[in-house]
């Protein structure tokens, strides 16, 4: 049995499609879904975590459904949102007490002082969480969704708006979450982290899922190496063997070969002779963006943005 | 129940944080008890501390309550909300421990209230008659707390609700039998005022203190508590699926 399971998950709001027909199964691992803002991550999220009814299809969170045994479902699971919602005016412990105590969790006082320290919080416990920083704001929520010791942790944008060190940490407790034997599914729009730090990787788009697998799958989809060319005026794609169009992001477009030395100055060529300017070429090893650019074209704020779909999506949310 | 218990806990451990605002609180209806009850120039009784107090207590009740209505909303807004509906304790008890938890807070205000107006000069009443204000206190919090949390959930805007607030709370105490009776009211006044939810548990709360058993009153709230708390549970159930 996997810990979670769709089939063909499925969200309207209104007229707007934000889940399409997801289908998808996450067992013991770090599974990150990926995409842009309003992909669907966080859609997919709520729907997993009960709080949002799907309009077709249906998910099974550790062999229950989600919309007919909701209780037992949220037994299983934690769910840690993108908004870092801990009360403020308590402290760190009476934050994790109040889980404790709504999970009816056994010997809650010593359970309690068991996540503060797995979450390095135990000396500053007794401080109110006004004094905590951002990352340990974060941390004490990890605490808060341990504490009942859950078989699968819902993480939305865990990292989103903090520094360098304190994502690495929060990823670190992650990982070793993970090797615990936990189910975690998370949602970014950083592909980096997702790089480094998931076993598996679903990109999203509009709802759909447009590409699966390791970091290191999806990378090699692409050749070896990765050229992007700075480029002013139009262009056309360049028909030379070996090299391959992966996509254009602004003023920058993308190619992909398998030596990259040698496909530098004949694509500098092509391209100058179809008629732009190039600005500057660079290679690098193939990253997740560049996959990500090659199976949904380039990422941007989905334009034409309407104003009434958008609050039918919020009031449906109410 | 548990859950209930819990959330209440959250609140009022919070709520005892805020030293500013459990102060603030009570300055109100205190400077009513204080400058209009021992200085206003009435004809129509000998003691009108003793006729206002009743007043001032149900309007302790309503700011209360009315103050408390931005709670789950602010819950809701801020995130808390999601966090709680994904936990497996029941979900109804996340609404009820919050209509709990203002209910009892304005309680709390109104028993220093109660203090307060004893200390500068209102008759003392005899157990039952307090246990019997107290229990129609109770009533009249929960039918605020629930309206009032239920406005908050449906506008979902904080200055929209505090706008709200300030437009309700002001006419509604005013056209209540809060300040003087019917009979020296202006006729128009004291129809709205017999229609006024504020006026039954006044009326009820006085007619405790003056001896009796406010039968009527006590059921007319009792109804009017449990359809606008059907109505709350009702929004609050559109909220979270």
């Amino acid at each position: 049995m996997n810990a979670i399971e769709t089939t063909n998950l499925t969200k309207y709001y209104g007229s707007l499609c934000a889940v399409d027909h997801l289908t998808l199964s996450v067992n013991n691992e770090i599974f990150a879904l990926l995409g842009p803002n309003g992909s669907g991550k966080t859609t997919t999220v709520l729907m997993l975590t009960t709080l949002l009814n799907p309009t077709e299809g249906s998910a099974m969170v550790c062999g229950h459904d989600v919309t007919r045994e909701g209780e037992a479902v949220r037994k299983k699971l934690s769910y840690v949102p993108q908004d870092m919602a801990v009360d403020i005016k308590l402290t760190g412990r009476e934050n994790v007490r109040f889980f404790a105590d709504l999970y009816g969790v056994p010997h809650a006082s010593d359970r309690v002082d068991e996540v503060l320290a797995i979450m390095e919080l135990s000396d500053r416990a007794d401080d109110l969480i006004r004094t905590y920083s951002g990352g340990m704001r974060r941390r004490l929520e990890l605490a808060q969704a341990l504490v009942h010791e859950p078989s699968v942790l819902f993480l939305d944008e865990p990292t989103i708006g903090l520094d360098v060190a304190a994502r690495k940490k929060i990823w670190e407790h992650i990982r070793a979450l993970r090797k615990k034997g936990m189910t975690i599914f998370v949602t970014t729009h950083y592909m980096d982290e997702a790089d480094q730090f998931c076993d598996r990787v679903g990109i999203i788009s509009k709802g759909r899922i447009a590409a699966l697998g390791t970091p290191m799958e999806l990378k090699a989809l692409l050749m070896k190496d990765v050229i992007t060319a700075r480029i002013e005026g139009t262009f056309t794609i360049p028909a030379i063997d070996g090299i391959l169009f992966v996509g254009q992001s602004g003023d920058e477009v993308s190619f992909t070969a398998e030596n990259g030395r040698e496909a530098l100055p004949l694509l500098a060529d092509a391209l100058g002779k179809s008629g732009c300017i190039v600005r500057s070429l660079s290679l690098r090893e193939p990253t997740l963006d560049d996959v990500f650019l090659q199976a949904v074209g380039p990422q941007e704020e989905p334009h034409g943005f309407e104003d009434g779909k958008f609050r039918i999506m919020l009031r449906r949310r109410k | 129940m548990k859950g209930i218990i819990t959330y209440m806990k959250r609140d009022f451990l919070k709520w005892t944080r805020g030293k500013v605002a459990v102060i603030s609180a009570l300055v109100m209806p205190a400077a009513w008890l204080i400058f209009v009850g021992l200085a206003l120039p009435v004809q129509f009784t000998g003691n009108y501390l003793d006729f206002i107090t009743p007043g001032i207590l149900v309007m302790t009740m309503l700011s209360a309550g009315l103050s408390g209505g931005a709670l789950l909303m602010f819950d809701k807004i801020l995130g808390f909300l999601n966090k709680f509906l994904a936990l497996p304790t029941p979900r109804g008890s996340i609404l009820v421990g919050k209509i709990l938890f203002i209910t009892g807070r304005g309680l709390i205000q109104a028993t220093i209230i109660l203090v307060i107006a004893l200390l500068i000069g209102a008759t003392l009443l005899n157990p039952f008659q307090y246990g019997l204000t107290y229990f129609i206190l109770f009533l009249f919090g929960v039918l605020i707390s629930a309206f009032a949390t239920t406005i908050a959930l449906y506008l979902d805007d904080h200055d929209s609700y505090s706008a709200f607030n300030t437009m309700i709370s002001m006419p509604l105490f005013f056209t209540s039998s809060a300040l003087m009776p019917y009979s020296v009211m202006p006729v128009w006044l004291a129809t709205i005022a017999h229609f006024n939810p504020l006026s039954y548990a006044i009326d009820a709360v006085r007619d405790v203190t003056a001896g009796g058993f406010p039968a009527i009153p006590i059921f007319i709230l009792f109804v009017l508590t449990g359809v606008v708390l059907a109505i709350c549970m009702q929004v609050f159930r559109r909220v979270t699926v």
